[in-house]
């Protein structure tokens, strides 16, 4: 990892992922298969992938719409199948930045509580290392010996705590059955079938 | 399929944070990107997803002893505090701005009614209007405003409806929002009224407005950035709650949107009714209390029902203008 990577990544953690579930929020209302959503967000993060430097981008949030409209119009360029109403879905994607710049400011920190909120609703262990790692900054070898587990154990728990996290704080609870939450039905729920 | 890719990636970015890679594992990885360029960004999109964790448990709150190790992975944090060091530098330029009002709030005269310029929408008309002092106003369906503007007041009469504002910066000017009896004042400020069975709703986006009951000064509470409050003509203490991302929902209106996020079927129909002539009705308590997420068209009625019904189970009857909802 270069150094200029990990600034880009810490940059996306700040500026691009807590507007992820917008995104996925809009997409979908857009009329964007269930199963093609999470394509288009990983698009989205490859035109990032390819930056050199982000300190020229003044809204990560603007920049992460823009880079899933182009890919969503690229996918609908080349794919086999057109919908009747994709053309228009991508309009839709023009008037995300509306949003004034204090309002997003005062939202982005509603968002770090949040994901702390999603950190402590992970199953014991799994927070326990992530603290460990994260506040304190052992090893998972540290780690492992410290709870008297094999390491391989301690990343596997970091990996599901990850992933979790990640599904959390994309504002998919789907693999979370029992959550809080769970309830509410999305459109997720009704319009695609799981095809793990 | 790609939930999988998600996995996959999670996995990889636990295995780099653990430590730089070996020889067999970074060959292991580069086939697995090379599959598909896709993967690249599920990678960083996890190793962000990670950061973004990393700064949120270092907030104020949990401890970080600062041991010193050099290891990478211990400034994520650090640097992602520099990347968002910008943006918190222009709220306290806000707070500047808060100061300021209320240098300026000392000696202003309450205004009588002002007559001046009437703007009105239709059903379902959702308006921008430029104002003459560089301010505007955002009208919302179904609204009616008077605007006076000269060089000593700014004063707006919120006769029916909603309207946000995006307030010109003027001490010399106050801005001031006549709801009924309730009154909003702004300096340079964004923040919406709604008028509601016996007094407004404010909320506020951006700087800090001050609202109380016309005759009852003394009751003059503040509202910043974030906050939102239903001011009620009979005299009441006046109650602030800070709600920015229910802010945000309530005000997709001026992107023609009805946002939605548990609120229940009974209240989105309500909202869309305010917008159009057809309206919807909802049939049975039940259906109408079931939770609903999304974001709506508010200017069509049909869709609405449509989705709102498979999203509930129920269906949808059209007779005459009525649009109907049932089980």
């Amino acid at each position: 990892m270069t150094r200029s990577r990990s600034e880009i990544v810490a940059w996306v953690g700040s500026n691009v992922v807590p507007h992820e579930a917008d995104l996925r929020a809009r997409l979908r209302r857009l009329g964007v298969p269930e199963d093609e959503v999470s394509d288009v967000v990983q698009d989205a993060y490859l035109k990032i992938t390819r930056l050199e430097d982000v300190s020229h981008i003044d809204s990560g949030r603007a920049y992460f719409f823009t880079a899933a409209r182009n890919a969503w119009l690229e996918r609908i360029r080349h794919d086999r199948v057109v919908r009747i109403d994709s053309m228009s879905s991508y309009e839709g994607l023009d008037v995300m930045d509306d949003v004034p710049g204090p309002e997003r400011q005062a939202w982005a920190r509603v968002e770090l509580q949040r994901v702390r909120d999603h950190i402590e609703a992970l199953p014991e262990r799994c927070k326990t290392i992530f603290k460990l790692r994260r506040i304190e900054g052992l090893s998972y070898r540290e780690i492992a010996d410290r709870l008297g587990v094999a390491e391989r154990t301690v990343s596997s728990d970091a990996s599901r705590g990850l992933k979790r996290l990640m599904n959390a704080i994309a504002g998919d609870a789907r693999d979370e059955p029992g959550k809080a939450g769970s309830s509410v039905p999305s459109a997720a729920d009704t319009r695609s079938e799981e095809t793990p | 399929m790609n939930r999988l890719v998600d996995d996959i990636a999670a996995d990889w970015a636990i295995r780099r944070d653990a430590g730089a890679l070996d020889a067999a594992e970074a060959v292991e990885l580069d086939a697995w990107l090379a599959e598909d360029p896709r993967r690249a960004g599920a990678l960083l999109r996890a190793e962000a997803m990670l950061a973004l964790a990393t700064r949120a448990i270092g907030l104020p709150g949990a401890s970080a002893p600062d041991n010193g190790t050099g290891r990478e992975h211990e400034t994520p944090a650090q640097r992602s505090d520099r990347w968002m060091a910008r943006p918190f530098g222009r709220r306290l330029l806000l707070g500047g701005g808060a100061g300021a009002l209320a240098a300026s709030v000392a000696g202003v005269l309450f205004l009588g009614p002002a007559s001046g310029v009437e703007i009105e929408t239709a059903i379902g008309e959702v308006r921008r209007v430029p104002l003459a002092d560089g301010s505007t106003a955002a009208i919302n369906t179904d609204s009616r405003l008077r605007v006076a503007i000269n060089d000593k007041f700014r004063r707006i009469e919120l006769d029916q409806g909603e309207a946000f504002f995006e307030v010109a910066h003027d001490k010399a000017r106050p801005f001031t929002v006549a709801a009924g009896r309730v009154r909003v004042r702004a300096v340079g400020t964004a923040f919406s009224v709604r008028r509601r069975g016996d007094g407004a709703e404010i909320l506020v986006t951006e700087g800090v407005v001050e609202t109380w009951v016309d005759g009852y000064e003394g009751s003059k509470t503040r509202i910043a950035a974030g906050g939102r409050s239903f001011v009620s003509e009979r005299p009441a203490p006046i109650e602030v709650a800070a709600a920015p991302q229910q802010i945000d929902r309530a005000l997709a209106w001026r992107s023609g949107e009805l946002a939605l996020n548990g609120e229940s079927l009974g209240y989105a129909v309500a909202e869309l009714n305010r917008y159009n002539g057809r309206k919807v009705e909802v049939v049975g308590d039940d259906l109408a209390g079931e939770p609903l997420v999304g974001y709506f068209r508010t200017g069509d009625p049909e869709t609405f029902a449509e989705a709102a019904a498979s999203l509930t189970g129920a269906r949808v009857e059209t007779e005459g203008a009525v649009i109907r909802i049932r089980r």
